[in-house]
């Protein structure tokens, strides 16, 4: 099973294309500005950074059986982003997609900026954001590392799945009823992999030589402030990434169910705690913010509490 | 840094992006104009000496992708070509998803042709050092080139790294007849350290191309250096993949669509 995010040329309209192929230029200039201004020595940052692409290739072949004919592999974006940190490792993700579409016609040259958008774009610079902040929330240290990154992995699977999604939406080339939960469906899984295979490779590295990451990792977390503010961003990211999906599912499942004559027959949870994603006795738009704003809440104390377990492991 | 013999492929990439631009632009359902770009792009194969056939079965690789189209043929509810009933479920078949389908296929098979032609043509460092021309940063070219250049060296460590993993824990459940090794998270978790080791292997190297560097007399300013020859007649060129575009719309507007 090769999951492929990479999309070819003809399933995205032009417009698309070309609106995403702007929105990457511009992130991938700012990139390049930034690694300009914040390294002095600039020729040794360019050759890790294009021996660190021939690598993020050659990881891409490293897969773990899971079952007979299945296997998780990786796509290292959260990888790059967290070993080169989140600018340089951002460009790298680019030039290896754009040498993807050039040499494997793995993913279309017109539809380049899309994909580097999604895994390079969203996936790298994005991840690395992700996943520095939710290690400062639980608590830094080499497990708030692993949480982190992890969680970042995951998410930027997730990611660029429902981002690819949306695109060919929005294109016309799906239905993005029955293509979200489809994609997010077999992506959650696969991120597992990629989450694993991102811990084990940073776990081995910071192991076998902690001075190559030290300069990029928090060794403490953050203060308790500034913890609740980095947690409510992430929560905020994760919650309105959920409310998106579940927007569109419910034309997916649920006209899956009705078409096929069992909506009838499906029976309601035993206790709905905000049935339909809105809260009683409000309607519309402010009872979906409000059902958001509660969902927030509770990955903010999910995730409080996990600091706190992982502060007192760490201590004892 | 890396000079062999560069070929100025600058009109061959806008020409590349331009048909394929042409290509998105098509209307749904235009497969005469279809038939005639895929003549087009065959011929052009062939006089450059790639064979049209094998070209198709190439661009093949772009088609598992359509499966993401596939839910349009049952979600769109006009022009229902077929309506059934398969056991409890009542399935209907719109022919304006079919359309869409069927377009979205031959677009994408016929880019991926458009796409091969350009790399079998000019070697990939030609390809860097023309966008270089046209202005990729700097940065992007060098690294670009370095990736390409250390890609086969790289690929071939991780093989080694896998067949040594293989041989001697996880192997797939089924596939050999002794036990797979460890449980899935710890299949995970060595794969991961296989990662990690590769990086520090790179990372290594890394250093070791920067002393050298330094050791021969870089002064500190690396780069992908530009062209080595120009062709004299890129302004024709251009204007000519500028027709073809302006061809293909016309094929595009003119032409019956089904």
């Amino acid at each position: 099973m090769h999951p492929s995010l990479h999309i070819p040329d003809g399933f995205l309209a032009p417009e698309v294309s070309i609106a995403l192929w702007v929105a990457t230029a511009v992130v991938i200039g700012i990139a390049l500005r930034r690694i300009a201004s914040g390294h002095a020595n600039a020729p040794a940052r360019t050759v890790l950074m294009g021996i660190a692409g021939a690598f993020i290739f050659a990881a891409q072949m490293f897969n773990f059986p899971v079952a007979a004919g299945t296997s998780g592999h990786l796509l290292g974006g959260v990888l790059a982003g967290v070993l080169l940190g989140p600018w340089a490792g951002s460009i790298v993700m680019a030039t290896v997609i754009g040498i993807q579409a050039l040499l494997f016609q793995d993913g279309g040259l017109l539809v380049l900026g899309a994909n580097i958008f999604n895994m390079g774009v969203i996936g790298t610079l994005g991840g690395s954001l992700v996943a520095r902040a939710t290690s400062e929330v639980v608590g830094g240290g080499r497990r708030g590392q692993f949480v982190g990154v992890g969680f970042a992995a995951w998410l930027s699977v997730m990611a660029a799945a429902g981002l690819t999604t949306l695109q060919l939406g929005i294109s016309g080339t799906t239905d993005i009823g029955i293509g979200l939960p489809a994609m997010l469906g077999t992506h959650a899984l696969i991120g597992m992999g990629e989450a694993l295979i991102t811990i084990g490779a940073i776990g081995f590295i910071s192991a076998s030589a902690p001075d190559i990451l030290s300069e990029r990792t928090s060794e403490r977390g953050a203060s308790a402030p500034r913890r609740i503010a980095l947690g409510s961003v992430i929560a905020l990211i994760t919650v309105s990434l959920a409310a998106l999906f579940a927007s569109a599912s419910p034309d997916g499942l649920e006209r899956v169910a009705e078409d096929l004559g069992f909506l009838d027959q499906g029976q309601g949870p035993a206790f709905e705690l905000l049935p339909d994603y809105t809260i009683p006795g409000l309607d519309g738009t402010v009872s979906t913010i409000l059902a958001g704003a509660v969902g927030v809440a509770v990955v903010v104390v999910i995730l409080l509490l996990l600091g706190r377990v992982a502060a007192r492991r760490r201590s004892a | 840094m890396i000079a062999t013999g560069r070929q100025d492929a600058r009109a061959a990439i806008v020409t590349t992006l331009l048909v394929t631009l042409a290509v998105a632009l098509l209307p749904t359902g235009s497969y005469l104009a279809y038939l005639l770009v895929w003549l087009a792009v065959a011929t052009v194969a062939a006089l450059s000496g790639i064979a049209p056939a094998q070209l198709a079965r190439r661009a093949l690789v772009a088609l598992p992708f359509v499966v993401a189209a596939l839910p349009l043929l049952f979600t769109r509810s006009d022009e229902i070509i077929w309506a059934g009933e398969l056991g409890a479920i009542s399935l209907s078949v719109s022919g304006a998803g079919l359309r869409i389908l069927l377009t979205t296929a031959l677009k994408a098979w016929i880019s991926v042709q458009v796409a091969l032609i350009l790399v079998k043509l000019y070697p990939i460092e030609s390809i860097v050092g023309s966008l270089r021309a046209l202005k990729l940063p700097d940065t992007i070219a060098t690294s670009a080139g370095l990736t390409i250049r250390y890609l086969d060296l790289l690929r071939n460590e991780a093989t080694r790294m896998l067949r040594a993993r293989s041989s001697r824990s996880a192997s797939p459940i089924g596939e050999t007849r002794e036990r797979a090794g460890g449980s899935i998270p710890w299949r995970a978790r060595v794969t991961g350290n296989l990662a990690g080791a590769l990086f520090l292997r790179a990372y290594a190297r890394a250093a070791r191309v920067e002393e050298a560097a330094t050791a021969r007399g870089a002064r500190g300013s690396l780069s992908f250096g530009g062209l080595q020859q120009t062709d004299p007649r890129i302004v024709q060129k251009a204007a000519l993949a500028l027709a073809t575009f302006a061809l293909i719309s016309a094929a595009g507007a003119l032409l019956p669509r089904f």
